[in-house]
């Protein structure tokens, strides 16, 4: 697993996945691209949203807030941040009145591009994903079975 | 307005504006020094195309530097830009 994040539009639309080579378990790194990306589509901007290790609420740590203060003065409005764990997911927002203080609240119902967001970040590819998909909607009686194929992808994956 | 060798632009990002200092700095300036002054010049409204904000602070900001490149017409001067940080996580 290592952190990654994505820019959403006005929309609630990913406009780009940030997962840069150098990001780690527990860090994204200061990007001049996704600067750029945030500069260009500041116009139609709604936020930011990355994944966090572990499970439970997630919160901003001290470098999420100071970058969350510094973009949003660069940029001259606010923004959603949203946060994902591994089964949950937060939006934190500035409350004031100081500048780092932005409180997070637990999202009920989460926004559709959170659970690929924890797939990038748990570093999942496109066959990964689809395999996955495939398993959960046939236990849940959406779908027709899984191939024989994915069943094998499956049972290497989790060495039965 | 003519940029020597040493010297660079510095264009700078605050309140969704952006501009250029009205001077020149060396190339090799300290990353603090380079806030100090884009501090003291948004704080007094003096780059073009950035409204004065007496509450501007640049202390979480990145200051990067691009040397000159091109010849002739295409030749483009060094740069220093400071804009926000992105890093995220622990």
């Amino acid at each position: 697993m290592k952190e990654a994040g994505v820019v959403i539009d006005l929309q609630g639309r990913p406009l780009y996945w940030h997962a840069p080579e150098d990001r780690t378990v527990g860090s994204l790194p200061d990007s001049h691209d996704l600067w750029e990306i945030l500069w260009e589509n500041r116009e139609i901007l709604a936020g930011f949203g990355h994944s966090h290790p572990g499970s439970g609420q997630p919160g901003p740590s001290h470098t999420d807030v100071t970058t969350f203060a510094a973009i949003e003065s660069g940029l001259g409005k606010r923004l959603d941040w949203w946060i994902t764990s591994s089964d949950k997911m937060s939006v934190c927002r500035w409350v004031g009145p100081g500048r780092l203080t932005y409180a997070p609240i637990v999202l009920v119902q989460e926004p559709s591009w959170a659970d690929r967001l924890r797939a990038i970040s748990a570093g999942l590819t496109g066959p990964q994903l689809e395999t996955r998909r495939a398993v959960l909607n046939y236990l849940l009686g959406k779908g027709s079975a899984p191939t024989a194929e994915q069943v094998q992808a499956i049972r290497q994956e989790w060495q039965m | 307005m003519a940029i020597g060798d040493n010297e660079a632009l510095v264009n700078v990002t605050w309140a969704g504006q952006n501009g250029d200092l009205q001077d020149p700095v060396a190339y090799d300036s300290t990353d603090g020094d380079v806030r100090q002054w884009v501090t003291e010049a948004v704080r007094a409204g003096d780059i073009a195309g950035i409204d004065a904000d007496a509450n501007a602070n640049f202390a979480d900001y990145i200051v990067q530097r691009f040397p000159a490149k091109g010849e002739g017409d295409e030749a483009k001067p060094n740069r220093i830009m400071i804009r926000p940080k992105t890093p995220f996580g622990v």
